[in-house]
């Protein structure tokens, strides 16, 4: 039984086997485009491990012949002397579990390895760093199954990091998900493990996600988030300040090109757009993730039209993508695309719906405020004193917190629209600054608690009114059903889609 | 200065917990009589410790001198019976399950619809059953660490009392329950949350 396969362009192995994070390694190895090196430890070790409470017979040599492979193909030493090769461990099933499970980066850093990465380098603050976020990745890993200490020394730190990964898969958080979102228990995940890129290198590098269109409207620009000089997974947690994704642009236009072509070399392969998880390291771009970006609504709508506009698909295909039921949902209202310069803040979207008022910076100013017209409470974060405050307001906005904390909790239970988790807000006596500018008590700002943003003054608001694309779709549900009387549009595309099914043999299911 | 005895800073700790209440919230958070209470908030208004503000969103709440005396008797309160490392422990035990809940309670609330958070509108009885099985095998958990809690402090004792009360709700049809109303099991997780903050002494 062999538990390991390499992230080669041979290796033809369905997700259920690799997961989908290698899956999706393989396929952009298979493109052309830069993957770090590396292997997966497949789902059937998982079940192995699961099964004997160990890891499997054998998986011990083929770690050791997996990493003498992956010394090789990088020219470096695992755990030193010399240059060392450092690897980062993560997990990857068939179905992603965002958050849910464990991640172990700079995997190999031993005390020898970090003084050989300072010499390397010749930055020992930059090799420290990255020993230190080992440690804590490691800590928060093994945090949870209570187990040993990190050893000095390379291959038990690998062995260790399996098993973390591997056992969490079945922490109380991940297994509360899966039967929540209908996830087989036995799935199991993957372990990837690859070369280890260090967004946290200089200046010239950073870690990022990326959606090759903007995901809140479907608009062919790409859309995400970077954080430059930082390594892993500090994006993905939100415990950072990013900057929009188009800064990269200004800051690393070659960087910026090379993305840009990976995405339509992507979206070309899956004839979808993407979402990518990247990494640069001293100016080069390496890709860490990426999956079909999977929109819905109007993202989903605009899509589909300009694809088919595009020659990538049909209009049939276009009509079939959109499920009716999509649009007979209610669009939740919000802010009318605006201006990158007009955006005060992003954090995360966590309660839905827009909210326009006068900033308020503590709950009794909110509750005093609110009787002479709407006030949005800013808080660094909120607790059970600031609730008569945020009853009183009709839009929160916190520094701290993630759309699962007491604060986004609280806005959805009275349904107030909610930003929480922006970064560089810091709330003063009367003031608050955020993104570099200095906002009074009582300046009228506007949140959007889908989308995540904070607006300066009181700008327009969607989710009603006409949606050109969302009309081009229609139309060309019309030419299809050969029907073009008046009714609501998941009627004229239902109809389409049974003319479609009635044209083809065997019937198509919507995509 | 007022003499802070038991009964009396048992009301004034509750409003730093719950925030700014009226009478009937406070004597349930503190299990007392809502006579007793009144009585005790008229004196601690008295010596400056607690205010009361009119309007909708008014209500009991303590003053800036009121929530430097509960500090001082919450740090006393540690010290004195020499439960600080117990009250640790529990508390460590606490956190991975408030990460617990704050799922469940974001769960019930959102769903993921073809991939996009979307508000949960409780139309799929299968879904919503899930989830508050699963608030059920939580809450057996979450009993464990309150009765460690209480076993320390008593005065916890009463956070046990209303979570299941809460659920007991919740699972004869009151949805609300959850996550919506002033006595929801969210709400009372939440005041447990800052209670134990307050309790040994750690910010926001």
């Amino acid at each position: 039984m062999s538990w390991i396969r390499p992230l080669s362009t041979e290796v033809d192995e369905p997700a259920d086997v690799l997961g989908a994070k290698a899956a999706g390694l393989v396929l952009l190895r298979r493109l052309g485009l830069p993957v770090p090196p590396g292997f997966v430890v497949t789902t059937s070790a998982y079940r192995a491990f699961r099964q004997a409470g160990r890891l499997p017979d054998g998986l011990d040599g083929e770690l050791a012949t997996a990493i003498a492979d992956l010394e090789r193909t990088t020219g470096r030493t695992f755990g030193g002397p010399g240059r060392p090769l450092v690897v980062s461990v993560r997990s990857g099933g068939e179905v992603s579990m965002p958050g849910m499970m464990s991640t172990v980066l700079n995997v190999g850093l031993t005390t020898g390895a970090t003084a050989g990465l300072a010499a390397e380098t010749g930055d020992p603050r930059f090799a420290l760093d990255s020993r230190l976020s080992l440690l804590t990745s490691f800590a928060a890993a093994i945090a949870e199954q209570g187990g040993p200490p990190l050893p000095d020394e390379a291959v038990g730190q690998l062995r260790l990091a399996v098993t973390a990964v591997l056992d969490s898969w079945d922490t109380p958080r991940a297994r509360t998900y899966r039967q929540l979102h209908d996830i087989p228990d036995d799935l199991g995940t993957a372990v990837v493990v690859q070369a280890m890129v260090f967004g946290n290198r200089d200046p010239d590098s950073g870690t990022g996600v990326a959606f090759s269109r903007d995901p809140d409207t479907g608009e062919p620009v790409p859309f995400g988030e970077v954080l430059f000089g930082r390594q892993g997974d500090e994006v993905v947690s939100g415990r950072s300040l990013t900057r929009p994704l188009a800064d990269l642009a200004e800051r690393l236009p070659a960087v910026w090109a090379a993305l840009r072509q990976a995405m339509e070399r992507i979206e070309r392969h899956y004839r979808d757009a993407c979402y990518l998880e990247f990494t640069v390291e001293a100016g080069q771009l390496w890709l860490l993730q990426v999956r079909p970006a999977r929109f819905v609504g109007a993202a989903a709508v605009r899509l589909a039209v300009d694809l088919a506009d595009q020659g990538v698909i049909g209009r049939d295909e276009a009509l079939l993508r959109i499920s009716p039921r999509q649009l007979r949902q209610p669009r939740t209202p919000r802010l009318a695309v605006v201006d990158e310069a007009d955006v005060l803040a992003r954090g995360r979207g966590a309660g839905p719906g827009v909210a326009v008022g006068r900033v308020a910076t503590t709950a009794d100013q909110a509750a005093r405020m609110a009787a002479t017209g709407p006030v949005i409470l800013v808080r660094p974060e909120t607790s059970p004193l600031d609730l008569h405050g945020l009853a009183a307001a009709v839009g929160v906005v916190t520094a701290r917190g993630g759309p699962a904390s007491h604060a986004a909790v609280v806005a959805r239970a009275l349904g107030k629209a909610a930003v929480v988790g922006v970064a560089d807000l810091v709330v003063a006596d009367d003031t608050i600054r955020v993104g570099g500018r200095t906002i009074a008590d009582g300046t009228v700002i506007a949140v959007d608690g889908t989308a995540g943003i904070v607006v300066l003054g009181d700008p327009p608001v969607t989710g009603t009114g006409a949606d050109p694309h969302l009309r081009q779709l229609l139309d060309w549900a019309d030419d299809v059903s050969g029907d073009s009387s008046d009714r609501p549009g998941d009627v004229r595309l239902e109809a389409a889609h049974a003319a479609l099914a009635r044209h083809r043999d065997p019937p198509p299911g919507p995509a | 200065m007022t003499v802070l005895t038991d009964q009396r800073w048992l009301v004034l700790h509750a409003l730093r917990c719950i925030g700014f209440a009226n009478l009937a919230r406070i004597a349930t958070a503190t299990g007392l009589d809502a006579a007793d209470v009144e009585s005790e908030l008229i004196d601690l208004a008295v010596a400056g410790l607690v205010r009361h503000e009119a309007g909708d969103f008014g209500g009991w709440g303590l003053t800036g001198a009121g929530r430097n005396a509960d500090t001082t008797r919450t740090a006393d309160e540690l010290r004195t019976t020499g439960t600080r490392a117990a009250v640790t422990e529990a508390y460590d035990r606490f956190l991975p399950l408030n990460t617990e809940l704050l799922d469940l309670c974001t769960a019930w609330q959102t769903r993921l619809v073809d991939g996009i958070v979307t508000v949960n509108d409780h139309h799929d009885p299968g879904y919503d059953a899930r989830v508050l099985d699963l608030f059920v095998t939580f809450d057996r958990r979450a009993e464990v660490v309150c009765t460690a809690l209480s076993t320390v402090l008593p005065r916890y004792g009463r956070y046990r009392v209303r979570l299941a009360d809460a659920l007991a709700r919740v699972t004869a049809g009151e949805r609300e329950y959850l996550t919506d109303h002033l006595e929801a099991y969210h709400t009372v997780w939440f005041q447990l949350h800052e209670d134990l903050l307050a309790t040994l002494g750690i910010p926001r």
